[in-house]
């Protein structure tokens, strides 16, 4: 390998988000103002399963809004489930963009794998 | 084969690794990536990226 880099994900794509969603059977996300427990938050509402309040993704920053009372009113794993979708899909939709060709791969420890060749060899 | 290895953890974060690149061409090929998944947290660096094309062409004298 050549070299390595940790990416803490940002949510910034509006297509990858709705692939994100159907990649986990979720309803499809609106765009608007949304209620949580005491504030309103506008952007990317996207709806977990079993969550009191919808998460809010604000593409122009790249984070995401929630509420759920340190997970009294939503399973963080959900959220987790959420952003690992968002980065495959992000990262399937930059490399095919680029032409190149992309394997997907579920890890034993819950880790999805893809290995993208772009086409060159040495 | 040069690849690009991209694993994305339970909770959303992402490692992207190059494979089969020398010097600088690995950051290039993989910028891409990286600029559109997030902020970058840490990068290291392997032995790969620190080779440098060495090839020398061998030089045939016949003598006449």
């Amino acid at each position: 390998m050549s070299h390595i880099v940790q990416i803490q994900t940002e949510v910034r794509d509006v297509e990858a988000i709705r692939m994100a969603t159907q990649r986990l059977s979720l309803p499809e996300p609106t765009f608007g103002e949304v209620r949580l427990f005491s504030e309103r938050k506008t952007g990317w509402a996207v709806q977990l399963p079993r969550w009191r309040y919808a998460v809010v993704a604000n593409v122009q920053t790249g984070r995401i809004d929630f509420d759920n009372f340190n997970g009294r009113w939503g399973e963080q794993r959900q959220l987790d489930s959420f952003l690992q979708s968002y980065a495959v899909e992000k990262a399937l939709l930059e490399a095919r963009r680029a032409g190149h060709s992309v394997q997907e791969q579920a890890l034993s420890n819950g880790a999805i794998k893809l290995t993208i060749q772009t086409g060159e060899s040495h | 084969m040069k690849t690009i290895e991209v694993i994305v953890l339970s909770d959303g974060t992402t490692r992207v690794e190059t494979h089969g690149f020398v010097g600088e061409e690995c950051r290039q090929a993989s910028r891409f990536l990286e600029s559109a998944l997030g902020q970058t947290m840490s990068e290291s660096l392997t032995t790969e990226f620190h080779q440098e094309s060495n090839f020398q062409p061998i030089q045939l004298h016949q003598q006449e």
